[in-house]
């Protein structure tokens, strides 16, 4: 059984460790590394494990749903970074989830207004499993990056903050994958990128809730 | 409350700059906050308070760890009161598992125990009727009664159709024959188990 004593003991144990520097990058710091290191692995996967050429990067640029795709993405990357600040900073305030709304409304009011008349499953039978696998997997190291700066943070939720490095991670991942994703339609974006980004927001809290607790 | 975050947050910029005597003072400060609420919290939940001590100071090694983490420029009590309540949750969930841990009785823990001859309640009423069984009808039909069904000495008597002294001679009888089954019994596993 522990005494008061005991604790009065510990506490000034540990008062003589006032002042000793610690050098450490800043939460701030760390995050932001964590995410444009995520950005570029998602990017560097795309290139090595799709032709990119095949489909022609004028060609890409040019079309419509590209553009869809990489907003509504980044947009939802946008509003996991806020969120990420969030969930390594005891004390914020948990309003930063509405920064999740604006990404949402514009897959929402892009598949609501679809009139590409494309298939929500896809252009061929194969389309909705390999997109999903592949945005998942293009979301892994960044997801490990993030999860790895939250560290730096102050966790209190550890499956929240890994599930909010997951989200991000995943809408990091959507966008890369955008580069070669041959589905345009919207309703098939706004269901599947959103599927795959729930499955990485899930890995993240499982992984978050052993990996972000101290 | 304003003037604690005042005081508190002064203290943890004292101690970057090096003064362990005001987070000392700070430590032993939260310390003494943490104590009234986590005993009242134990006591309660109905759980013992003898963990109290410890889980205060899981709380101030996680400050403690994180100490150089909180941004200067923002409020101490929030930042705080969200680190004071995710220990509060991990040191719940901990004693919580070792009480699940404490309670949990597996399968084949309890098959272990339940299937041990003799361990249990009907292992005590087998031994009975296999005892009863090496025993003279008349004997069985006596003890039977007395022991088992819990009939007076009269009762069985005149169940029987004998006189009482009878019941009791016969009675005395079986139970000598059955304590020396039971002490052959015992010396037979005792050999048979050194």
């Amino acid at each position: 059984m522990t005494s008061t004593q005991d604790t009065d003991r510990m506490i000034h144990a540990l008062a003589r460790q006032a002042g000793v520097p610690q050098s450490a990058p800043s939460y701030g710091a760390a995050l932001a590394a964590g995410i444009v290191l995520s950005l570029v692995s998602a990017v560097a996967l795309v290139l090595l494990l799709f032709d990119v050429r095949q489909a022609g990067l004028e060609a890409t640029l040019a079309n419509a749903a590209f553009h869809y795709k990489v907003a509504s993405m980044l947009t939802l990357a946008a509003g996991g970074v806020l969120l990420a600040r969030f969930a390594g900073r005891p004390g914020s305030s948990a309003l930063a989830f509405i920064a999740l709304l604006p990404g949402v409304a514009i897959l929402l009011v892009g598949a609501a207004t679809d009139v590409s008349g494309l298939s929500i499953l896809g252009v061929s039978k194969v389309s909705v499993p390999s997109c999903v696998a592949a945005i998942v997997t293009l979301s892994l190291p960044g997801l490990a990056s993030i999860l790895a700066a939250m560290r730096r943070g102050v966790p209190t939720r550890p499956a929240l903050g890994g599930a909010v490095a997951g989200m991000l991670a995943g809408a990091i991942g959507g966008a890369g994958y955008a580069i070669v994703c041959k589905n345009d339609g919207a309703l098939f974006v706004a269901l599947w990128y959103t599927v795959a980004m729930a499955i990485v927001t899930g890995m993240g809290a499982l992984i978050g809730r052993k990996t972000l607790a101290w | 409350m304003n003037a604690r975050e005042h005081i508190w947050a002064e203290a943890m910029r004292a101690e970057r700059r090096g003064d362990a005597a005001a987070y000392e003072q700070l430590l032993g400060d939260i310390a003494a906050a943490l104590r009234i609420v986590i005993r009242s919290r134990l006591s309660r939940s109905g759980a013992a308070t003898h963990d109290a001590e410890d889980i205060v100071q899981e709380v101030l090694i996680g400050l403690h760890m994180m100490r150089r983490r909180w941004d200067q420029d923002r409020p101490f009590m929030p930042w705080l009161h969200a680190i004071v309540r995710y220990k509060l949750v991990d040191a719940a969930r901990q004693r919580q598992g070792e009480a699940r841990f404490r309670g949990e009785l597996s399968f084949e823990e309890w098959c272990n125990v339940a299937e041990q001859p003799s361990a249990g309640i009907d292992g005590h009423r087998l031994d009975v009727n296999s005892a009863l069984s090496g025993l003279p009808s008349g004997q069985r039909d006596v003890v039977r009664s007395l022991a088992i069904d819990g009939a007076s000495v009269r009762e069985t008597a005149q169940k029987l159709e004998t006189t009482e002294g009878t019941v009791r001679m016969t009675f005395h009888r079986a139970l000598q024959r059955l304590a020396a089954a039971a002490d052959l019994e015992a010396s037979n596993t005792k050999s048979a188990k050194p």
